[in-house]
């Protein structure tokens, strides 16, 4: 009776969970941003069932394929996107932020199974189990169609390949969101993350460079490669089938068996991981130990020579919050790496841009580092979150706090521009001294343009942003608008005070015309500048309350 | 209340669309008052601290601190206020000597007064064992106690905190209320807002109390009970025989408790 009652409650339970996420749902319809975002969210579930039905069609079709060739062995071909896509999306769709969704459920009386199941139901309805089933599903008609005989045998390896999938998917992501739990963690991760990401770009480039010298290295590595997979999921799933289309049906099961025994691998440790938490594990940053217990000596603030103590207390923070935030300072470094890969991908073949102009490899690089720092400039106050308080309740002018953020952006401008010179000069040689002074005389003047626009912006479009995290941080769309009209204008001056300048064949007619724009730009900026008090004041509320958000 | 006061307030009201927060309060607060600000939830505590530290416009009304029109002077006001508001201002990503160094800054000390006091808060609030822990990472006490380590490092002459008690433990509230009890002894004006009525019975001499945006009682806490005594009661908070009221029953009899839950939920046992 008792163990009936414990069914019904069990039952009961997973029953509220499911009516809390219809709840969840609902409700978030009843403002029109949750409107606006069930709509969005509507277009890319409709983008990614497209996506979902062709990769479906092309599946089957490649499954088809290699049946009635007698190749069944490159199934794996088929089966390792479909592997590789379920198992990064989710990873790269929570994009390091904190997931305190499941935790929240141990403060009820849930047994262990059901905390379980929960868990695993969580992940199964989302982008990539669906699409990675559909993919499967294609898969497995086109084996049908090929091999009607295999249909049975085919579908039992298939649907234990995708619940190995949604077994090391809850597993990754459950460690993940241990490791995530925690600050500095998560601030690594992010790192690691952005270079995995660059890691990505170089790989073409560096295909073509080194792809024709070490072919035989190559074909050395492609054998190992093959001979590796078989014994990851895709690989066994493949054989399973593979082997039983061939007739060898002793060693078809033997991959299926090794395949489900991977899967009994991955849920165990998978459970080892939601024990832990059932048992109330404590992930709290308090927690985390801490880094010094030494005493260190007081060392008094910055001091900026003709600047009032409260610029220079500003500009200090903002170095010190910038300095602590590796996937800041890595997007920072773009520019320099989009050099790199210019100089060793395509655009380094005879006849590109590059090789036939390297002098604007220096003006590239410069217009680059100002769009990647607009990322700052255009929401000055969305890493201070409830900072924002303090500033407000400080005896200081907002001119004064937002020239002294300005400062700090300029700064930064000023150093990457000092390492692009250098990366320019040793990538594709010094850039003539003509184009280059054009090119920092259009800093001057796009530089103020972008300072003056990302100071309104910042106070009239603020969205709250973590340093430490990297992801689900976009800027308010009013700003990517207005973002994106000021780099049109200002390149499109750009761009024409170069044709100026070329047409007449006299380089610094491009710098005159930039200094002249500078003059207008900086007046427009001085006067931003002195309106931001009442701005700030007028806007004071907007501010507070969507930077102090939770 | 002859000497000038320190707060005084005349009119303040505050809308949201159409629900008025607060509501034609008049305050008014002597130099040297611990002053408790005390309210329900939703009463509109919140909102007048955030208008009498500049963080929030009032709709209609006048604020004045130490004789100073804060709407005409706000920086002039603010140099000599310092404030711990709901959300505690901090930034998350320095750490608590460097946080304390640039809040000393942003008030105008110089760079050696700076550091000298940060390194006395750091010592008196206990925060000095961790020189490299970021802000973010400390314990909401921690927090608390550095907010108003910074609220005081400019020696303001009036503080107002915002729940400065609340998810605080005993050691960590024992600190703060030593320090608030200094700045009283050295003639400074405390104005806060609490749920711990306890806390604000026994380090407030002045109360006032606002209810649905409305101030319905302003006054030392004899005042306070003598006229909630002077009133006829209605059996519920009364003190026994020989008692005084305590600053509880004069806040349920002032606001009007509910004895719904008296009646209700026989189940609870």
């Amino acid at each position: 009776m008792s163990e009936l009652n414990l069914t019904v409650h069990a039952r009961g339970q997973l029953a509220a969970i499911a009516d809390l996420r219809w709840r969840l749902f609902i409700n978030s319809l009843r403002t029109t941003r949750g409107k606006l975002e069930f709509l969005s969210r509507g277009l890319v579930s409709l983008a990614f069932l497209l996506g979902g039905l062709g990769g479906c069609f092309a599946m089957a079709a490649g499954a088809f394929y290699f049946l009635s060739a007698g190749k069944p062995d490159l199934l794996a071909l088929l089966l390792w996107p479909v592997f590789f896509f379920w198992q990064v999306f989710p990873v790269m769709a929570t994009a390091f932020t904190n997931n305190p969704d499941s935790s929240d459920l141990l403060r009820f009386p849930l047994s262990y199974r059901s905390y379980f199941l929960v868990r695993l139901a969580y992940g199964s309805f989302d982008i990539a189990p669906a699409l990675g089933s559909m993919w499967l599903a294609g898969i497995f008609l086109g084996i049908g169609f090929a091999r009607p005989t295999l249909l049975l045998w085919a579908g039992l390896v298939l649907l234990a390949f995708a619940l190995v999938n949604l077994l090391i998917m809850q597993m990754v992501f459950a460690w993940v969101e241990r490791w995530l739990a925690r600050r500095r963690t998560r601030e690594i991760l992010g790192v690691l993350f952005i270079l995995l990401m660059l890691s990505l770009q170089l790989i073409g480039p560096l295909m073509e460079h080194f792809g024709r010298r070490s072919r035989p290295e190559m074909t050395r590595w492609i054998e190992l490669l093959r001979t590796t997979q078989a014994l990851f999921p895709p690989g066994l799933a493949a054989d399973a089938i593979a082997q039983a289309a061939r007739s060898h049906f002793m060693v078809s099961f033997s991959s299926f068996l090794l395949l489900c025994a991977l899967g009994t691998t991955i849920g165990y440790f998978l459970h080892v991981r939601l024990g832990a938490q059932y048992r109330g594990e404590n992930l709290s940053e308090v927690a985390a130990p801490s880094a010094s217990i030494e005493r260190q000596p007081l060392r008094p603030g910055w001091n900026l020579p003709g600047l009032p103590p409260s610029v220079a207390a500003v500009f200090e923070k903002e170095i010190r919050y910038l300095a602590r935030s590796g996937p800041m300072l890595l997007t920072l470094i773009m520019p320099i790496f989009m050099l790199v890969i210019f100089r060793l991908g395509p655009m380094s073949r005879q006849g590109s841009f590059f090789a036939r102009a390297p002098n604007m490899a220096f003006p590239a690089a410069a217009g680059y580092a100002l769009l990647i720092l607009t990322n700052l400039v255009y929401n000055n106050f969305g890493g201070d979150a409830t900072g924002i308080q303090f500033f407000y309740a400080s005896p200081v002018r907002f001119s004064q706090i937002i020239l002294a953020k300005n400062l700090t952006h300029a700064t930064i401008l000023v150093l990457e521009m000092a390492l692009a010179w250098v990366a320019v000069t040793y990538l594709y040689g010094p850039p003539a001294p003509g184009i280059a002074l054009a090119t920092l005389a259009g800093l001057l003047f796009a530089a103020p343009v972008n300072l003056a626009a990302g100071n309104l912006l910042s106070i009239y479009s603020p969205k709250k942003l973590d340093y430490s995290t990297f992801g689900r941080q976009r800027a308010s769309q009013t700003t990517v608008l207005v973002s994106l009209l000021v780099q049109i204008i200002v390149v499109s001056l750009g761009v024409t005070a170069f044709l100026v300048a070329r047409s007449y064949g006299r380089s610094w007619m491009a710098s005159a015309i930039f200094l002249a724009l500078a003059a207008i730009s900086v007046t427009a900026y001085v006067t931003v500048l002195k309106k931001m008090d009442r701005i700030a004041e007028q806007r004071r509320e907007t501010l507070i309350s969507e930077l102090c958000r939770t | 209340m002859d000497a000038a006061p320190t707060i005084s307030t005349q009119g303040l009201t505050r809308r949201f669309g159409e629900l008025v927060a607060v509501d034609d309060v008049n305050l008014r607060v002597a130099p040297g008052q611990f002053f408790g600000f005390l309210g329900p939830n939703g009463a509109g505590k919140s909102t007048t601290i955030k208008m009498l530290t500049g963080l929030l416009a009032p709709t209609a009304g006048r604020i004045e601190i130490l004789g100073v029109d804060l709407a005409n002077n706000p920086v002039e006001v603010k140099r000599q206020i310092g404030v711990v508001p709901e959300g505690m201002a901090l930034f998350g990503r320095l750490t608590g000597a460097e946080f304390l160094n640039f809040a000393g800054r942003m008030y105008g000390l110089e760079r050696g007064t700076a550091a000298k006091r940060t390194a006395e808060l750091l010592d008196l609030t206990q925060l000095a064992d961790q020189p490299k822990k970021l802000v973010a990472d400390y314990s909401h006490g921690m927090q608390k106690k550095l907010a108003l380590a910074a609220a005081v490092i400019h020696g303001p002459k009036v503080l107002f905190l915002d729940e400065p008690f609340e998810g605080v433990d005993a050691i960590a509230s024992g600190t703060l209320k030593s320090m608030l009890q200094r700045m009283i002894a050295r003639g400074a004006t405390i104005f806060l807002t609490s749920h711990v009525l306890e806390i604000v019975e026994r380090l407030c001499s002045h109360v006032a109390i606002i209810h649905q945006g409305r101030l319905v009682a302003q006054g030392s806490l004899e005042e306070l009970r003598a006229g909630v005594e002077a009133q006829p009661s209605d059996g519920r908070s009364q003190p026994s025989s020989g008692e005084k009221l305590t600053l509880e029953q004069i806040f349920l009899r002032t606001v009007g408790g509910s004895s719904r839950s008296e009646q209700e939920l026989s189940w609870l046992g």
